[in-house]
């Protein structure tokens, strides 16, 4: 596998050589004047500059709630905060006239049992004004309860529902906490790390009933643990996160730069 | 009269504002009084500040509409929009005291992964 790739690497090297004289079919459709490197997406220097610039200026203005910035996978923004932190830090993000985020995209959430807060719950936000992302994570654990933000973004809504129902996670002040994608009369959360794989129970139609009935899972195997892990690094260069350093910020104005009208 | 009227924002549901200087004039005002709870050095005050006075001054400088919008960025409907938002976000600002120092430190593996 890895002699092969390196074959072919080879061949697209030396492709505009040979490109004179009668190249292969292979080297001619390999062959590009950029480096033969790994066809990774390289991130962008000026939007990453500005997104270091986004980090830094919410940093500065809400230093009571932010603990760390990063930009993981070289151009995602990441603003990690304290628990009590999410209303005010979310209201900045869309209500300040530089950030402008009025775009919810997403809520996720994160179970990470070996953790003293084991759930994360990560908030995807998109400012249209600026064309740029943010990703606002904070943490919990299973009995204290996050500040629901439906008072500031409506379409939060289902997505805590969703988290509720998945993680077990709790929102304070959420007008309708219920489930929302398992079934009726339905036990646990199943995205929990220690739900097993196969739940609790099974359902089928019962023919003699005629109804469909619910019964304790019987599984026709043992339980066998499978090791799934790849044997390969995945993409090492993207491992690691780097962080923003918080609070020195140079000029007030312009961190973004205003969208030419 | 200066110009043609103009018809349309272009934005669904935001409507023509005929008189805009007179309501971004208060809105920016009251803005810079809500921010005056804030300490002086609090980064949120500044940068709010010298954005809404610039602004300011550009409204109350430009009176034709159109050089207002060149000048603000932004169509004058829309930075209403944004100095409404602005202000409601100002007045809760008093109360939630962003500026205070990290209150809660995160324990050693929270922002670790992988693990």
């Amino acid at each position: 596998m890895l002699g092969r790739l390196a074959r072919v690497a080879l061949v697209a090297r030396q492709a505009p050589l040979n490109r004179g004289a009668q190249a292969p079919a292979l080297g001619r459709l390999l062959s590009t004047d950029a480096p033969s490197a790994p066809t990774i997406r390289r991130p962008d220097a000026p939007v990453r500059q500005q997104l270091t610039d986004v980090g830094k200026y919410a940093a500065a203005c809400l230093p009571r709630f932010v603990q760390k910035v990063q930009l993981t996978a070289g151009d995602e923004l990441e603003l990690l905060i304290a628990p009590e932190g999410v209303i005010p830090v979310i209201a900045f993000l869309r209500d300040n006239h530089m950030t402008q985020f009025h775009s919810l995209a997403d809520i996720a959430g994160v179970d990470v049992p070996a953790r003293k807060y084991r759930f994360e719950i990560v908030y995807n936000l998109l400012s249209i004004r600026y064309n740029s992302r943010i990703r606002v994570r904070t943490y919990t654990d299973e009995l204290t309860p996050i500040d629901s933000i439906c008072e500031i973004f409506k379409g939060a809504n289902w997505y805590e529902r969703e988290i509720w129902d998945m993680f077990g996670v709790m929102f304070h002040d959420h007008p309708d906490l219920r489930r929302i994608l398992t079934d009726y009369g339905f036990e646990g959360h199943p995205q929990r790390k220690d739900f097993p794989l196969s739940g609790y129970v099974e359902v089928r139609y019962d023919d003699a009933l005629r109804r469909v009935v619910v019964e304790p899972l019987e599984l026709a195997q043992e339980f066998r643990k499978f090791d799934l892990k790849t044997p390969w690094e995945v993409f090492p260069n993207f491992r690691s996160s780097e962080e923003v350093p918080i609070g020195n910020l140079d000029s007030p104005q312009g961190k973004i730069e205003e969208p030419k009208k | 009269m200066a110009g043609v009227l103009k018809k349309t924002t272009g934005l669904t549901g935001l409507k023509v504002e005929p008189r805009p200087h007179k309501i971004l004039t208060a809105l920016y005002n009251r803005i810079l009084l809500s921010l005056e709870s804030a300490p002086k050095e609090a980064a949120y005050r500044q940068h709010t500040e010298a954005l809404i006075k610039r602004n300011l001054e550009y409204v109350l400088t430009v009176k034709d509409i159109g050089k207002l919008e060149e000048k603000l960025g932004y169509q004058v409907e829309e930075s209403i929009k944004l100095a409404e938002n602005e202000l409601m976000l100002a007045r809760r600002m008093a109360q939630w005291k962003p500026w205070l120092p990290l209150e809660t430190k995160p324990s050693a593996d929270q922002w670790k992964w992988p693990l």
